[in-house]
């Protein structure tokens, strides 16, 4: 896997166009690293990775991946760029079949079959669950299951970004500990990784750097690190979150 | 059983694939686009339009017409889509803007078949070789024959495209979940063109089936077409492909059979008192759970 940094600078979005849910907000994702962002509820941490992905249009700033300014990009011409997204809800197609989930994610290459097998083969190796039901209809698997395929779809086309929003929510501890050990493994592996997380101790145990937001604004940023060293930082975590970041 | 009841039965099922199919090409476009095109009919009798005018002024036979349509209605769908629908989403309510507009463009069509082909009714003239066959005591007209037929290999075609090519699971999958389809690149604006120009292609296609089975179209009718889309859409299920079938057969088999037993008055009745019945028994239609899948 081969990142790209992906960052915004600047950025202002607003829904109907008078409640800004984004003010001159500023994250950057690393390839290589994890980037947790959190915050309080109504901070504007989902807000940040649609608008990475284009489903959000900012009225201000700018969001550039590598060199390129794709600011104007539409959501699927960013996919087309290699950035991911895993968001918050069910994205899964549910009456189609896993493979066929996992097929459509192959759409930016679709006519390429020789790279849509290896992909298809590629995530069933990552993924068993998954390989065990290629044709069962998505709706019928768990919870669990319909989160690793839906990051499974996101890795078919060996993504330089990947966006995950709050990817254990609503899973069982099993699972999410297993989602949190394959988000690690995939920056490891030198993809660029922005977390979105309510469970902020897991996010800030697997995070390279991390984003404070509140309101619709950057609070505070550093590294795992910094946060752990900073009792200011330290602090304010440990106030919003009821936790404590350790070295 | 009864020789009238089932000439009744063997004209529902004709009639009730024609339904289906403008329930079908109504659903795809409801489904992908959440648009509620109450212009269809007007649309199928603009179709039925091309085929008289293909032969009277280029001396084509409505068979070879039909492909021909279909292509010049999906250009003008494409195109419609990003001068009319692609708008409305900007809108605040885009289903009920839809609704509004398109009965907007449904009153204008008419009023300009009006200006351009006048009101006299119109027909096709062709011979067909035998005119009708027996089927015991049955008599089937060649042409609803071959029209069965012909919506027998669209509604193939289109179901192996829907459920057995990327594309067509890109269409679906839109139905389901239009949001993640722009998670895995496809591009939403571009699919639903063409969604809406495969739906005007069809309804194209049905109105010179229409033309070729009924005795003789007008501008005035487009309305009793749009109404019997909604009907076997609502019955069958919203947004859903197959329901659109099954309830365009069930209602035509319920208004074609009723009418050999009472007038035409009480046959289209019945068909609404089934519409309502499915309604209160099941609000969702028949293969309809939220929307379609």
């Amino acid at each position: 896997m081969e990142g790209l940094k992906l960052s915004m600078e600047g950025i202002e979005v607003a829904y109907n166009s008078d409640i800004v849910v984004l003010n001159d907000v500023a994250v950057t994702g690393r390839p290589g690293e994890v980037t947790g962002i959190i915050g309080p509820n109504g901070a504007g941490k989902s807000t940040v990775l649609k608008t990475f992905f284009g489903l959000l249009r900012p009225r201000k700033g700018s969001i550039t991946l590598g060199d390129q300014d794709i600011t104007r990009q539409k959501a699927f011409q960013r996919a087309l760029e290699g950035i991911a997204f895993v968001p918050q809800h069910r994205s899964v197609f549910a009456d189609l079949s896993v493979r066929d989930n996992l097929l459509l994610g192959c759409w930016p290459f679709r006519r390429d079959k020789k790279r849509v097998a290896r992909a298809i083969e590629s995530v069933f190796d990552e993924f068993p669950v998954l390989a065990e039901r290629p044709n069962a209809a998505a709706s019928s698997l768990s919870g669990g299951q319909q989160r690793f395929l839906e990051i499974a779809r996101a890795l078919v086309i060996d993504p330089k970004v990947i966006l995950l929003d709050e990817p254990t929510a609503m899973i069982a501890p099993k699972i999410s500990k297993e989602i949190y050990a394959l988000t690690r493994s995939l920056a490891d592996r030198g993809a660029t990784i922005l977390l979105v997380d309510q469970n902020v101790r897991s996010c800030a145990e697997i995070a390279d750097r991390l984003y404070i937001l509140e309101l619709g604004r950057n609070k505070a940023e550093g590294t795992r690190e910094d946060f752990a060293s900073d009792d200011k930082l330290r602090e304010m975590v440990s106030e919003w979150m009821n936790y404590k970041i350790d070295a | 059983m009864n020789e009238l009841l089932l000439q009744g039965l063997v004209n529902g099922i004709i009639l009730g694939t024609i339904y289906a199919l403008i329930g079908l090409s109504l659903n795809v476009i409801f489904g992908v686009l959440r648009v509620v095109n109450f212009a269809h009919g007007e649309f199928i009798i603009l179709g039925a339009y091309g085929a008289y005018f293909a032969q009277k002024l280029l001396g084509l036979s409505p068979f070879l017409a039909m492909p021909l349509i279909f292509l010049a209605f999906a250009a003008m769908g494409y195109g419609l889509y990003f001068v009319l629908i692609k708008r409305l989403a900007k809108s605040d309510d885009p289903e009920h803007a839809s609704l509004l507009v398109m009965f907007g463009v449904a009153i204008a069509l008419g009023a300009l078949m009006l200006i351009f082909f006048e009101a006299d009714s119109r027909s096709l003239s062709y011979t067909l070789d035998p005119p009708f066959f027996m089927f015991g005591s049955v008599i089937v007209p060649t042409a609803k024959l071959v029209a069965l037929g012909i919506i027998v290999v669209i509604t193939a075609v289109l179901a192996f495209f829907l459920y057995r090519t990327l594309p067509g699971k890109a269409l679906r999958a839109i139905i389901m979940n239009r949001d993640a389809v722009q998670i895995v690149g496809v591009n939403l604006e571009r699919m639903s063109a063409l969604t809406f120009g495969l739906g005007l292609g069809l309804a194209g296609i049905t109105g010179v089936l229409v033309a070729l089975i009924f005795p003789a179209f007008s501008p005035f009718i487009g309305q009793d077409y749009t109404l019997i889309g909604f009907i076997v859409i609502v019955l069958g299920g919203l947004g859903h492909p197959v329901g659109a079938v099954v309830g365009g057969i069930i209602f035509g088999l319920t208004e074609q059979t009723a009418l050999v037993y009472t007038s035409g008055t009480t046959a289209t009745l019945l068909g609404f008192l089934l519409l309502i019945g499915v309604i209160l028994v099941r609000p969702t239609g028949l293969f309809g759970r939220e929307a379609l899948k």
